[in-house]
């Protein structure tokens, strides 16, 4: 419920790339922090997004929807979003919601950098 | 030679000629005016939103009661069990619009003795017209709805139960009911069905976000999927239609989580969609026989042109669970989830002789008790049950005897 509990920390590995270290619970009032992650990253040129998720315990339909819209606004520009190394309950959620067959999910953040072709 | 009119007969046509052009509040005092001749007085109660008390109507001349807790009152028995009360002197009458329960009939009978069971067949007739007549009432202004409700409705609320059926409908041998929560403050959760000819549909949906946008989505999700249904398209159909619109409206990759189910009533076969929801119970003799997992697409919103609908047999007196994940993440203090198992444990609990929108009642008030502080998402439960005793128990007791006699 608190903005403050999420935060985002930010790292360009080269290649193009940003990585999003996202650590909280996701919502619907904290995805705003990520939103504006998101939107830097777009701004700075970057369409080669990766969210890593392995220090966030919880995200709803907030969280989820804003993966989706990044998916959409990057592969619109000859990008991606990847998901990196969610966790038990944020993977039920992708399931439950049939998300897991629509956004790039890796199980660690190595393998969203460095997929297995 | 001159027929002496029925004074039950005089009481409904005075009640039906003054409807015309009657305020919404209004209601109360002419039901009451119109009794008196038959030595009668009565009272309207409505069930608030949240379904945990009865609210009087007001009668000019009258001090209006205070609200009765329908967990611990006469007049709530009559309510919960659609069932005709006699308590303290007077008769509580079951007050439903078809099967939906809208209140309750209090009819006090001095000098006579409201045990009579004669009162019986023409007060529930009566509670029958009455219920009727509130509903048709209530668009005419704001008086009767703010008698149900116990507090303010945000906007989100407002737009959301005007787009929704009434809570239960019954025909021969189906039922469905639902329940939506917090009821002043539903955002994106909604419900819908048909009980047309042998295939009754029915859907849940959840549309992500919260408030006033994520009802915004979920009324362009359901509209479609209407739309789609009113002009013959099956259920893949009904789900394409709310994609390809949702995505023209937001932008912003609004999706929207959802079950379409359709239930042929003479073989048993149900067909669904789940486009990313939890999966719908099948609950038989106390327990969860299915999970039902097959029938699997993307949200509406996110096109999924393959998509194809699952297909299970029930049997008769099956139920059918369907939630939306604000029930079964209902968090207590310790963070502990409300969860599937207790889900189905619970509705089992509060299934045995009760009617199903009774069931759902309880099932609800018990995970909002699960739940510490606030709902944090909306929740809603629909249960459906293919049996003509469940379909029996919604209707008023001397209603239901006629059913049985034809």
């Amino acid at each position: 419920m608190n903005p403050d509990i999420l935060s985002v920390t930010i790292q360009d590995p080269g290649d193009g790339i940003r990585v999003l270290s996202v650590a909280g619970e996701i919502d619907h009032d904290s995805v705003d922090v990520l939103r504006d992650a998101v939107e830097q990253a777009l701004a700075d040129g970057r369409d080669r997004l990766v969210a890593d998720l392995s220090a966030v315990p919880f995200c709803d339909s907030g969280g989820l929807s804003l993966f989706v819209e990044t998916h959409r606004r990057t592969t619109a520009r000859g990008g991606w979003l990847r998901l990196a190394g969610p966790q038990a309950p944020v993977r039920f959620t992708l399931n439950v919601s049939h998300l897991d067959a629509y956004l790039n999910v890796h199980p660690t953040l190595d393998e969203a950098l460095a997929p297995p072709s | 030679m001159a027929v002496e009119a029925d004074p039950w007969h005089t009481l409904v046509a005075e009640l039906l000629d003054r409807s015309h052009l009657w305020r919404p509040e209004d209601l109360g005092g002419v039901l009451d005016r119109a009794a008196a001749p038959l030595g009668l007085r009565m009272t309207v109660w409505v069930a608030d939103a949240e379904q945990r008390s009865l609210r009087a109507l007001a009668v000019p001349g009258r001090a209006t009661p205070a609200p009765l807790p329908i967990d611990s009152h006469a007049a709530g028995s009559a309510f919960a069990m659609v069932e005709s009360v006699v308590a303290d002197g007077r008769r509580w009458v079951p007050m439903v619009n078809g099967t939906d329960r809208i209140g309750v009939l209090e009819v006090e009978a001095p000098g006579q003795t409201a045990r009579d069971e004669s009162l019986a067949r023409p007060c529930e007739t009566l509670a029958g017209l009455v219920g009727h007549l509130i509903t048709t009432s209530l668009p005419r202004g704001d008086s009767l709805h703010l008698a149900r409700r116990s507090g303010p409705m945000t906007a989100g609320a407002e737009l959301l139960w005007q787009l929704l059926p009434p809570l239960t409908v019954s025909v021969a041998d189906f039922t469905v009911a639902a329940v939506l929560e917090p009821a002043y403050d539903v955002g994106g959760d909604a419900f819908d069905y048909t009980v047309d000819g042998r295939r009754p549909q029915f859907i849940v949906l959840d549309a992500a976000g919260r408030g006033l946008r994520a009802g915004l989505a979920a009324a362009v999700a359901l509209s479609c999927i209407r739309a789609t249904r009113r002009s013959g398209g099956d259920l893949p159909a009904q789900a394409r239609a709310a994609d390809g619109e949702l995505l023209r409206q937001f932008p912003d990759a609004r999706f929207v989580t959802a079950v379409l189910a359709e239930l042929d009533l003479d073989t048993g076969v149900l067909r669904y969609l789940n486009a990313g929801h939890p999966p719908p119970l099948v609950l038989r003799a106390g327990a969860v026989v299915e999970t039902l997992t097959d029938g699997r697409r993307l949200p509406l919103g996110i096109a999924d042109p393959r998509a194809s609908c699952g297909e299970v047999t029930l049997r008769p007196g099956d139920r059918l669970v369907l939630y939306t994940d604000g029930v079964t993440e209902a968090r207590d203090a310790a963070g502990e989830q409300f969860g599937q198992n207790r889900l189905a444990d619970t509705v089992e609990r509060h299934a045995v002789g009760l009617p199903v929108p009774e069931t759902l009642r309880r099932l609800s008030h018990t995970i909002l008790a699960h739940q510490s502080g606030p709902p944090t998402d909306d929740l809603t439960l629909l249960l459906v049950e293919w049996s003509a005793g469940a379909a029996r128990r919604t209707v008023p007791p001397t209603s239901r005897a006629d059913e049985r006699q034809e």
